[in-house]
């Protein structure tokens, strides 16, 4: 029996997928990349933009028409939008909560059945259920890079999204067992390491005090680098501005394992937009949160989120998130034009940005972006920087990679061996979004 | 879930027994709910949907936190996704409602004597209401804002000489106007904790005011009624 997996979406799908394959090898299937030969396909779905569910649709048009010719059995989890979930039950075999992964193996078992499942109420809390699916181990995607799910589901309600309404409640994933992934996987040798979570940093707040909080896990973490001679770096995605104290600042500036890049989403540097995008936080307290990352990490890249042409953003408020992109001199930023999600509170106000418009802003972001970006870029050449490196480049006899602050690098080498090891670089010349650089050596703490 | 039932396809349920209904006016009405094992803060909201429905909606709780129930200010939106289908509900019938979240609440590290201008429109006044007879301000002036006086919502729960009605289309209330009009006309002090819930232009609208007045943003606190 063999089986495929299409994942959709963001770094929490990414390794979402790494335990879905862990429970189906352990049902004896095995993984094919080529869907047409697979028995059972499953889909890890994104309701963040349309594109990816029109995806999911045609996807599963045309495995419902193999269904004919072959036998095959087909599931969907991930982000799945109420509406959609109604939809998806009459075109797949399974709709399951990612939560409910350890209960896969049941139910493809028993798939095609008529059961009352489809009726019955679930008892169980979804805040236990979840334990239950962080105990699956996961079938890790690299040997160098790994995703660790702290954290799942969103209390933050942010206007444009629908998150809090496919993926519930916020709720902390036991920290012993998180220190426990970590320390498996530095043991093994991983350079990078990415805590994930909708509000990655409001980690232990839903315990309410019985948990340790975001902060003393960093720590706890920080300790573990501190005490192996394995180089290693330790992200973390999505924090949100609001939850974003000076301490867990601090304790990035005093660990060399937690890596001087922080992705801290703006959105909008607008004070009017970001109440209706409902973001509980001022641009004043986003500024606190970066002369707090400048004072204490100086070194440290920005990476950040926005979004232009939300429902009624003026030529003015635009304007402002102009002057926050400069202000803050990100290094890189994650834009995206408005559109309306199904499910998520802005659905029903009017989506009154002309999309010519939002063309205009996003490129003029862009252009203000590039000329942040490659200002750092530049003042990087003649520097050397320890460098992970990921993959061969596109350019023929080179390989590429990150800086610790994820700046990307590429050098010139045919040493397929140093993928996955962090190498230093001396770098030559820069681009906006990229450097270039000559490999100096191997570097000396590698693991 | 029975033993050996495939876990897929079921529909997630936290059911709470409707205990009371009360309406206001022909769209608004309370929704009073079993409390179970909840718990919460004056100024949070509960998701809070049809039993067997696939959508739930956020609704600030109305009651106070010392209530052995929770009650929810509804009203009826024209295709709404959820309110509709609660109007329908009954005393005896059930529906769904999640855990307690959200961050529109009183700061407990102010002063107890802290001046407190909460300003609501429409159904906005809900966290409101929580806050009051929770007992989290005492020094509070509450302006809200509606259309008619018909749609204060049982402001006798409020202190009289702390509760502006500012009514827009007719001459019942405290006031005359929008509360925005009031606001321009009575400055309440750079240093009261203002709290804004409702609808987002009026939010938008009494925001611009407070920044004219030299209200810094870490003053004002808002919560948009969607």
């Amino acid at each position: 029996m063999k089986y495929h997996l299409v994942t959709l979406g963001c770094q929490m799908n990414q390794s979402d997928s790494e335990r879905v394959k862990r429970v189906l090898d352990g049902m004896g299937a095995q993984w094919t990349d080529n869907e047409s030969e697979a028995n059972i396909i499953g889909i890890l779905a994104c309701s963040v933009r349309q594109k990816a569910i029109d995806k999911v649709y045609s996807k599963i048009a045309h495995w419902n028409k193999r269904k004919a010719s072959q036998n095959l059995i087909t599931f969907i989890s991930g982000c799945i939008l109420p509406a959609d979930k109604t939809k998806f039950l009459k075109l797949f075999d399974i709709v399951f909560a990612m939560r409910e992964l350890p209960q896969l193996p049941q139910m493809l078992s028993q798939y095609g059945i008529a059961t009352p499942a489809g009726l019955e109420r679930d008892n169980l809390n979804p805040k236990e259920e979840i334990n239950f699916f962080w105990k699956v181990k996961p079938k890790y995607n690299s040997a160098f890079e790994a995703f660790i799910p702290i954290q799942n589901g969103c209390d933050k309600f942010c206007s444009f999204c629908a998150v809090p309404y496919t993926r519930g409640r916020e709720v902390s994933r036991p920290s012993h067992e998180i220190i426990d992934e970590v320390k498996n996987l530095v043991e093994k040798g991983y350079k990078s390491i990415t805590l994930l979570g909708q509000n990655v940093n409001s980690y232990g707040l839903d315990k309410k005090g019985e948990e340790i909080t975001f902060a003393q896990l960093l720590e706890r973490i920080g300790q573990i680098g501190a005490t192996t001679n394995h180089r290693f770096w330790v992200y973390f995605t999505s924090p949100h501005p609001r939850d974003m104290s000076r301490e867990v600042i601090e304790v990035i500036a005093k660990y060399d394992c937690l890596a001087k890049q922080i992705h801290l989403p703006i959105q909008s540097g607008d004070d009017k937009v970001l109440i209706k995008m409902n973001r509980k936080h001022s641009v004043k307290k986003y500024r606190e949160s970066v002369d707090a990352i400048r004072e204490l990490i100086p070194q440290a890249t920005l990476f950040t989120d926005i979004i232009v042409g939300f429902s009624g953003e003026s030529e003015e408020q635009f304007q402002n998130t102009r002057k926050a992109l400069k202000e803050f001199q990100y290094n890189m930023a994650y834009i995206a034009m408005y559109s309306k999600r199904p499910g998520a509170a802005s659905y029903s106000w009017p989506d009154d940005v002309e999309l010519k418009i939002k063309k205009e802003r996003l490129a003029l972001l862009s252009e203000d972006l590039a000329e942040v970006s490659g200002a750092y870029n530049t003042a990087m050449v003649g520097q050397v920087f320890p460098v992970l490196v990921r993959d061969t480049d596109r350019k023929s006899g080179y390989l590429s990679g990150q800086t610790e602050g994820k700046i990307t690098v590429r050098f010139a080498s045919d040493n397929k061996a140093l993928i996955g090891q962090i190498v230093d670089v001396k770098i030559t010349s820069a681009s906006n979004f990229s450097v270039e650089g000559e490999l100096v050596e191997v570097a000396a703490k590698v693991g | 879930m029975g033993k050996g039932v495939p876990a897929a396809n079921k529909i997630k349920t936290d059911l709470h027994e409707i205990l009371d209904i009360r309406h206001l006016t022909d769209s608004t009405f309370v929704l009073r709910i079993e409390k179970k094992d909840l718990e919460f803060e004056a100024g949070q909201h509960v998701c809070v949907g049809p039993p067997n429905g696939i959508h739930t909606r956020e609704y600030s709780i109305y009651s106070a936190e010392q209530d052995e129930y929770i009650e929810i200010l509804v009203k009826e939106v024209e295709n709404g996704l959820v309110s509709p289908s609660l109007k329908k509900l009954q005393k005896g019938g059930y529906v769904v409602v999640e855990e307690p979240v959200g961050y529109f609440t009183i700061n407990k590290d102010l002063p107890q004597a802290q001046k407190y201008v909460f300003i609501a429109s429409g159904t906005g006044v809900s966290p409101f209401h929580s806050f009051v007879l929770s007992g989290k301000a005492q020094n509070y002036t509450l302006l809200h804002g509606v259309k008619y006086a018909s749609e204060a919502y049982e402001s006798e729960a409020y202190d009289e000489n702390k509760y502006v009605l500012c009514t827009s289309q007719e001459d019942k209330g405290t006031f005359n106007g929008r509360v925005t009009d009031y606001l321009k006309a009575n400055h309440f002090g750079v240093d009261a904790h203002y709290y804004l819930c409702g609808n987002c232009n009026m939010i938008h609208d009494v925001y611009d005011i407070l920044e004219e007045q030299g209200v810094s943003t870490d003053n004002i606190h808002a919560e948009v009624y969607f």
